[in-house]
This record gives C-alpha cells, sequence and structure tokens, in this order.
C-alpha cells in the first residue's frame, strides 16, 4: 500500500524526534515484488531510495526488469551499476534478512508499523500515528 | 335497538389502554437489558473442545489463499477484534469496501454483516473465506488442506464425531465466536441494581441516551442494537469512491448479488442488494454500542474516527435526505455527557485470549 507520503509527513513532523527503519518484505506471490525490492535498495547505494520507492508504487504492476531499468535512467542513477546490482542480487541476503523477521514475528500485512514496540498494522492516515507517537514522545525520557 | 356506540368513559378506557399498550410497546422496544447467557443454536451446542479446535481455526492461516491471513488479520484480538482501520485489510493487490466489524458480543446478533446477509454464524464464517477480496480461499479446497492435518482430522473425529467439513469448521469457528463477550460494563452492573456503577456524569448520559437523544429506539437490548437495517444517508468518503480497487470490490459484490447497474455502481447500496426493497437502499445494520470506545473508527465505511463526530451526525439529523432521524437539538454539555455514557459505561473487562498453538 502507498504509505510513502503518510511516512514522510511523519519524518518531516517529528524531525530530530524519532528514527525509521525501513524492512523489506517482497509479497511471495508477485512476480516483481523481489525484483523491486532489489530495485529499491540499489537505488538507495545511490543515495535515491525514497524517489525509486514512489516511481515504484506509482508505476506499479510494471515492475519488470526492463520497466526498472527505464526507471533508474529516469531517476538519473548510474544504470550499469543499477542494472548490475539487480541482476546479480546484490541486496537478496537482506531481504531475506528481513522476511524472516518479519515471519518469526508472525508478520504477514504490509505495511505494519511498529512504534517503540506497538503495532499498527495497514495504512492509516497520519493522525493515527500522531496519537501514537505524541503519546510514546510525552513518555520519553529528556 | 340497543345504542352500540362507546360512551365516554369507555372511549376514555379505550384511549387508556390503547396509550399503556404503546406505552409497554415502547417500553420493550427501548429497554436496555443487563447480561444474560448467550444464545446458542440447539444444532450446534458448545463444548471445551468445539471452541478450542474454533479458536485454533480462527487464528489459522491456512484458511486464506496465500496463507498470509487469518481471521484475527481484520478481528484482532488486541483491538476489540476489529482492525481499527476505516475499511477492512484485504487480500493482498485488493481492497476491501466496508469497516470490520467488532466480534464482542456477535452471538447476540440475528443477522450477519453490515448488510445482513448471513442468519447466523455458522453461516457467516464460510463468506469471508471464499471471499475474492478477503481471505479468497476455495472452500473445496480448503477442506482438503485442513484433512492433511492429522491434529485437525483427530480433533474433528473428537469434536464431532465425523471428517472436515467446511460446515464444521464454520460450526467450530462459530462456537469460538460465542466466547467473546463484554463482561462487567458499568451498564451491566447499574442495570443489575448497582446504583454507584456510573459516574455521575455518565448517569446524565444514560439520561439521554434513553431520552432526548433518542438512541435506545435502535439500541436496546443487552447488545444495545435493534438487529434492523436503517438508511441514515451516512456519506460516501471520497477516496475509497476514487480508488479502482475498491470499485473494483464493489462491483464483484453487487454482480454477485445481481445488481443489474453493477457496472456503473458508485456507492454502497447497504441491504438493498440483498432484499433489493427500496427502503433498503443504503440501509445498514444497526451495530452493538458495547465497546464503542475500542472499535474506532466508525460507521459501515468507517467514515468518522472519533464518537465526537459520530454524536454530530446524529445530533444534526444524519446523513442529507435521510427520513430515518430528526435533528436533536444537543447542547455542547448534552455531547459530552452523551460521550462520557458510551465510553466508560459500555466498556467491559478486556477479552485475553491465550494465543493457541497451532498444528
Amino acid at each position: 500500500m502507498a504509505a510513502g507520503p503518510t511516512v514522510k509527513k511523519i519524518m518531516d513532523t517529528y524531525k530530530g524526534k524519532i528514527r525509521l527503519v525501513i524492512k523489506n518484505y517482497p509479497y511471495i506471490y508477485r512476480d516483481y515484488s523481489h525484483l523491486a525490492a532489489e530495485a529499491s535498495l540499489a537505488a538507495r547505494d545511490q543515495g535515491k531510495y525514497w524517489e525509486m520507492h514512489d516511481l515504484l508504487l506509482k508505476r506499479s504492476p510494471k515492475l519488470d526488469r526492463a520497466s526498472l531499468i527505464g526507471y533508474a535512467k529516469e531517476l538519473g542513477l548510474d544504470v550499469k551499476r543499477f542494472s548490475d546490482s539487480i541482476d546479480n542480487e546484490m541486496h537478496a541476503q537482506e531481504i531475506e534478512r528481513d522476511k524472516k523477521l518479519a515471519t518469526d514475528m508472525d508478520l504477514y500485512q504490509t505495511p505494519t508499523f511498529f512504534i517503540n514496540g506497538l503495532k499498527l498494522v495497514g495504512d492509516r492516515p497520519f493522525d493515527s500515528f500522531k496519537k501514537v507517537i505524541d503519546e510514546e514522545l510525552k513518555n520519553a525520557r529528556p | 335497538m340497543p345504542d352500540r356506540r362507546p360512551g365516554r368513559s369507555r372511549i376514555v378506557m379505550l384511549c387508556f389502554a390503547f396509550l399503556v399498550f404503546l406505552c409497554s410497546a415502547y417500553a420493550v422496544a427501548g429497554d436496555l437489558e443487563p447480561f444474560k447467557a448467550v444464545p446458542v443454536p440447539e444444532e450446534n451446542p458448545q463444548t471445551p473442545e468445539k471452541i478450542e479446535l474454533g479458536k485454533k481455526l480462527f487464528f489459522d492461516r491456512r484458511l486464506s489463499g496465500d496463507g498470509t491471513m487469518n481471521c484475527a488479520t481484520c478481528h484482532d484480538p488486541e483491538q476489540a477484534f476489529t482492525d481499527g482501520l476505516e475499511i477492512s485489510l484485504s487480500y493482498p493487490t485488493t481492497r476491501n469496501w466496508r469497516n470490520s466489524p467488532t466480534l464482542m458480543n456477535v452471538a447476540f446478533q440475528k443477522h450477519l454483516f453490515y448488510d445482513g446477509r448471513a442468519r447466523n454464524l455458522e453461516e457467516q464464517a464460510l463468506f469471508p473465506m471464499m471471499s475474492a477480496f478477503e481471505m479468497n480461499r476455495n472452500l473445496d479446497f480448503v477442506e482438503e488442506v485442513i484433512r492433511s492435518v492429522p491434529e485437525y482430522v483427530d480433533a474433528f473425529q473428537k469434536v464431532f464425531g465425523g471428517e472436515v467439513t467446511r460446515e464444521r469448521m464454520a460450526m467450530a469457528i462459530a462456537a469460538f465466536e460465542r466466547t467473546l463477550v463484554s463482561r462487567d460494563t458499568p451498564l451491566d452492573r447499574y442495570l443489575k441494581g448497582d446504583q454507584k456503577a456510573l459516574s455521575e456524569e455518565a448517569m446524565k448520559g444514560l439520561a439521554l441516551f434513553r431520552g432526548k437523544a433518542r438512541c435506545t429506539e435502535c439500541h436496546y437490548g443487552v447488545s444495545l442494537s435493534d438487529d434492523m437495517f436503517h438508511a441514515l444517508n451516512v456519506p460516501e468518503d471520497p477516496e475509497h469512491q476514487r480508488d479502482p480497487r475498491i470499485a473494483a470490490t464493489r462491483r464483484f459484490v453487487a454482480k454477485v448479488y445481481h445488481f443489474d447497474e453493477y457496472r456503473t455502481l458508485a456507492e454502497d447500496p447497504g441491504r438493498y442488494l440483498i432484499t433489493k426493497d427500496k427502503k433498503d437502499w443504503k440501509a445498514f445494520r444497526t451495530p452493538t454500542l458495547l465497546e464503542i470506545s475500542r472499535t474506532a473508527p466508525y460507521m459501515h465505511n468507517g467514515i468518522f474516527p472519533t464518537l465526537e463526530e459520530v454524536i454530530e451526525f446524529f445530533d444534526k439529523g444524519g446523513g442529507q435526505g435521510n427520513s430515518a432521524l430528526k435533528p436533536l437539538g444537543l447542547s455542547a454539555r448534552e455531547k459530552q455527557y452523551l460521550k462520557t455514557f458510551l465510553v466508560e459505561a459500555l466498556t467491559g473487562e478486556p477479552v485475553v485470549i491465550e494465543y493457541p498453538r497451532l498444528p
């Protein structure tokens, strides 16, 4: 789901107060989901994770190899480096590690958020996050 | 000839009797009742083993097509058996179109789903399993999947004296769901005679609930619902109307229920889809109000995130063009009392579920 804009709003609103950690969880029954995860991490290597993330959601389900390379071009990435990365599945270990973490935690829905251990499942409006974050910040030690 | 016209005193008596009858009928319709044993159908008696089997199935992801969803995905015990979203979670790549109702006190319902398409929990349990936008599981297939698990085969033999069938799966899940009831709400204690169970403000809210706010016209009985369908013209959510995945779900459901113009349907027809009766256009089942403080967002499409907004909606007489509600004229303070009553009086002890070990 397209939770990206909400996440960005959260990060802007609470700049310097919260830390964001993203884990990959490509859906097992979609042809290009794994490859798209590789593409986002290959773009991260070149400092354009969010740009690629947004483009992948916008253009989904066109996430085949040729399309991904097209997106890399569009974002001005080093295309050779990007293609080598996704062809050789350079981030497979990281993705597999994330997937194992999710299944070990009995998580199956994307997106799933944890805020200081509190679980929120699904794409939610900003205010749902705000309520939890404000409470956590209030309880945080100075 | 004897005069057959009723005398003046007889007319007065008749009027009085009629008035008493009306009053008693109204009182019955609007009575709040303390908790009583949940109704259990004769053909599906509760047993501890059946409830335990139902609980396992409730949490088993084998019941969904891709193995990612179980009943608890949308009816999460930690969120009062809802998922806390405007519209319910859905099968990957699809979107649901209605809010996930709580399962708390569902045993008291005479109709299931917002449109009442199922008559009992046994009938209800199979719908989400086979729904293309929910668990998306073929029922013939899921029977074989469950039959391939020896522990389930033994459990079905023990509980039902026979093999795994979809009907028995549903019976076991229904038995588990009948255990999900609100215990020890302040309102329940009050109705059983504890005069101190409600705070002063909640008592004022109760008076409004029964009186000026007219809530008990539909919210009465043990579970605070008349189990009927009312067209309040709850507004559509424009974001939902724009989403092509929700449009696909809406049209799919309409097509399944033989709605002729399903291809151009742009709103939720509610109960009409089931009855094809004009009076049911955009009518939805009256929900329970028990545990309401834990089951936001509200209404069939989760359009109202807070109870304040729900109270405002009723205060102004419901949605545009509806004929079911009239403006209430509540003051700001009265709205606050009403909210206090809803939150304070109708929230029971949290139901703690011990997660089962799945075979």
